[in-house]
């Protein structure tokens, strides 16, 4: 075993330091490894080399010529050099090419202070071009899409926006257009983009070329504040940094998390920020004598607890599955305990709904990779819910995993395909389709020799959390059963019984989303407290409107599809407006509760104790039920 | 304005010859200029439809290469070949009384619409032939005066490529020559004669 170990290292010298890396490293990552740090422009660690750019040039001893340190491989015994004189003179060689047409706007460019190009040209550039021509001039501004904006003249041609069209999202959207120095990036017969992916462009553009409409001349990078979360746009949990200017959010961007997002985000979520956007200060409102009245936040919290308290347990509770585990776990407890009600909910509404279970999510979003077989039950509808598990599927079919997309009806065909022999069979579904996906997994389990494991879609950046913390009428916190004491869930609330309800709307993106037959019901309740960040269309149903924080707004932790605790930041102040926890707890001390938290994290604390499993919080690691003693 | 039927089974064939159909797409081009005169959008799109490729994809190589037009030119193209060795046998000459006979220069069309002219293009790889040039989808080769005359008179008046019967479309068919002019060289010229020869 250890000699194979040996053989598969290679030992070279990079400016005269030794560094050990497995066989077929790149010399760029060989380098990097010891902090030696050489400037590129095309090559990307998530995509083939090209050597394009020919900014990585290094010297290699015995190589006539100097080499791209992004496209060559480490040898056994390789003499490396990153900062002779030689290869400065190309440094400044290939900036002082870069620059003939490159408009020297950074002033006016998005990019300006986070670019690569005006990075290195600082640190390895010449300081003056002696190219006193006209520069070549080409369309700026182009709208590529309604997302994203283009500047043909910033372009350097790096092909990494074309390559990740190819390689990472595989749609080939875009293209290079003509050729030599009239060569152009553009989509086929300048249609407009339509990619799902399009701010990962604007993300891996190495100059100002491909910028986000929505961030244009918002913000310098150097005024932004940027702040750790958690993307409000489904329950993926790409990790994403909310940047602000002026307490507003300017874009998010995102940031990598190997086991999650892989580094990417969809434009669901990235462009979902303007929803999240404060537009200024709402008072809360109490219906009076018919009409809604503003009122101060204490008047409107009396008046929820005294309405929700009249209604004696037959009260509703709705909370958004964007809400934070701090605010499920609190919601929970005004209605067990406070309101003696159990009829709790956080889904959408549907006639039935499968009950949940910890194995929904036996299936690690990473694990996908190392799959043989990947069942996508439900086909595009599943991608839809959760867009950047495009990517990673994407990437896995690369790699050799086999994937199959169908319809959720069409699990017959999925027992046939995959083979008796497979090592590692993955099945993916949204929740809506959970039945499907266990018949599939028991019936594979039978057929093949290795692992069947199933990752169900829920919805929103909670839902699972919702699941977890028990927001359902028949499960505590902890999928534990309510010995026959089970509660009434969304479906039945319309059929009589419920007096009051209390519907906590955290997210625009993911609302309640009332029926016909809902409003109908809800609009006949002697109490409809509506506590959500931006107005709802039940607003004109409600008794009492409390205004909530947007996801942007608060901190707390969130769980993913997968299981994964995670931890959002608050962003943007919003202290006018009391944090959603305060609410939840200002009710239940109305109603005796001796609660007295004093921050999000207090409640965290609280929350272990119930649920020792969430302490993976602080590991970023996912939820293991098993450990659960 | 779509495909013939015969040009898309064509493409289809061509796109059957290669491990890859990304390889089909240069002969799909040829199919549709062939046909068409030029490349249009739509055609491109159509193209990407058969071989089963990303549109973009076709555009970006018709745009790499200048032999693909994007809109109508003149009825013929004819392209003087001014590489080395079509230069050191005269083609500067050729190319000077070309465009004096045409009134035209490099990349400009007669005012009847019958000739387009080209003398920027590289190497045609006829270099046996120099100097020469192409017409159309045709070399001719060991340009003369008197030849360059004989086959303008008759560009003036003949069909567009595309618009002349398949039949006519074969190789074989020349436009006239000047007597005691060696035409052609190649398989079936004087080398190929020696070749066998040998045998």
């Amino acid at each position: 075993m250890a000699s194979t170990v040996v053989t598969d290292q290679v030992t070279l010298t990079v400016n005269g330091q030794s560094v050990t890396v497995p066989k077929g490293t790149l010399i760029l990552d060989a380098a990097k490894k010891i902090g030696i740090d050489i400037p590129i422009f095309c090559s990307h660690p998530k995509m083939a080399p090209v050597a394009v750019c020919r900014m990585c040039l290094v010297e290699v001893e015995k190589m006539p010529k100097l080499q791209p340190a992004c496209a060559v491989y480490v040898a056994d015994g390789m003499v490396v050099r990153t900062t002779t004189e030689q290869v400065q003179k190309y440094q400044k060689g290939v900036l002082e090419f870069l620059l003939i047409n490159h408009p020297l706007d950074c002033p006016i460019c998005d990019k300006g202070g986070e670019c690569p190009l005006q990075d290195q040209t600082y640190q390895y550039g010449p300081g003056a071009s002696r190219f006193d021509f006209e520069k070549a001039h080409f369309d700026k501004a182009v709208p590529l899409s309604d997302k994203i904006v283009l500047d043909r003249e910033r372009c350097i041609l790096c092909w990494r926006c074309t390559r990740f069209s190819e390689e990472i999202s595989g749609e080939r959207e875009l293209a290079l257009i003509q050729r030599g120095v009239h060569t152009i990036i553009g989509t086929f017969n300048d249609e407009p983009a339509q990619s799902n992916y399009q701010g990962n462009w604007t993300e891996i553009c190495p100059v100002g070329a491909l910028t986000s409409r929505e961030y244009r001349f918002i913000s310098r990078p150097w005024d932004l504040d940027r702040t750790a979360s958690i993307c409000p746009g489904c329950s993926m949990g790409c990790n994403i940094q909310v940047d602000a200017r002026h307490n507003r959010i300017g874009r998010f961007q995102s940031r990598e998390n190997l086991a999650v997002d892989d580094g990417w985000l969809c434009d669901f979520g990235r462009y979902s920020f303007p929803t999240f956007q404060r537009q200024g200060f709402e008072a809360p409102r109490v219906r009076q004598d018919g009409k809604l009245v503003e009122v101060s936040f204490e008047e409107a919290i009396a008046a929820a607890a005294d309405g929700l308290a009249q209604a004696r347990g037959a009260v509703a509770g709705w909370a958004s599955p964007a809400a934070t585990n701090e605010e499920l776990f609190l919601f929970q407890r005004l209605f067990r305990q406070r309101l003696q009600s159990p009829h709790i909910d956080h889904r959408a509404f549907r006639p039935t709904w499968p009950d949940p279970d910890p194995d929904d999510m036996t299936l690690p979003i990473a694990d996908l990779e190392r799959c043989d077989y990947v069942v996508v039950l439900g086909g595009q509808e599943v991608i839809d819910a959760a867009p950047v598990l495009h990517l990673r599927l994407f990437k896995s079919e690369r790699r050799g995993v086999k994937v199959l997309k169908i319809d959720a009806e069409q699990g017959a065909r999925a027992r046939e395909w995959v083979p008796a022999d497979a090592q590692a069979v993955g099945i993916l579904a949204t929740v809506s389709h959970k039945k499907e996906a266990t018949d599939l997994q028991a019936a594979l389990g039978k057929k093949v020799k290795g692992s069947v494991r199933r990752l169900l879609v829920v919805r929103g950046p909670n839902g699972r959390g919702a699941n977890d913390l028990g927001i359902l009428p028949n499960f505590r916190p902890g999928y534990e059963g309510l010995n026959g004491q089970s509660g009434k869930g969304r479906a039945e609330w319309g059929k009589g019984g419920i007096g009051a309800a209390y519907i906590f709307e955290a997210s625009p993106l993911h609302a309640f989303e009332a029926t016909e037959d809902e409003r109908r019901w809800l609009s006949g309740l002697k109490t409809l407290v509506m506590h959500r960040f931006r107005a709802s269309p039940l607003d004109d149903l409600a008794h009492v409107i409390i205004p909530g924080r947007a996801f942007t707004e608060k901190a707390g932790t969130v769980t993913n599809m997968e299981g994964r605790v995670q931890r959002i930041g608050r962003a943007i102040d919003a202290d006018a407006v009391p944090d959603d926890w305060m609410v939840l707890q200002a009710i239940a001390r109305k109603l005796g509760a001796p609660w007295d938290y004093h921050e999000s994290s207090d409640i965290t604390a609280d929350l272990l104790d119930l649920i020792p499993q969430y302490a993976a919080v602080d590991r970023g690691e996912r939820v293991l039920w098993s450990e659960r003693t | 304005m779509p495909l013939r039927p015969d040009t898309v089974a064509k493409i289809q064939d061509y796109a059957r010859r290669y491990p890859s159909a990304q390889s089909a797409i240069l002969p799909a081009l040829w199919a549709v200029q062939y046909e068409q005169g030029y490349v249009t959008d739509e055609a491109l799109a159509e193209v990407a439809t058969h071989l089963k490729l990303p549109p973009s994809l076709i555009e970006a190589t018709s745009s790499f290469y200048s032999m693909f037009l994007t809109r109508p030119e003149g009825r013929h193209e004819v392209m003087i070949c001014v590489n080395a060795p079509c230069m050191l046998r005269g083609a500067d000459a050729i190319v000077a009384y070309a465009e004096q006979r045409l009134g035209i220069r490099d990349g400009q069309t007669t005012s009847d619409g019958a000739i387009t002219l080209r003398s920027t293009i590289e190497c045609l790889g006829a270099c046996g032939g120099a100097p020469m040039m192409q017409v159309d989808h045709r070399f001719e080769e060991n340009l003369t005066p008197d030849r360059i005359n004989a086959i303008f008179d008759h560009l003036r008046t003949a069909p567009a490529f595309h618009e002349q019967p398949p039949a006519e479309k074969k190789p074989a068919r020349r436009t006239p020559t000047v007597s005691g002019e060696i035409t052609r060289s190649g398989p079936s010229g004087a080398r190929a004669r020696t070749r066998k020869a040998s045998k």
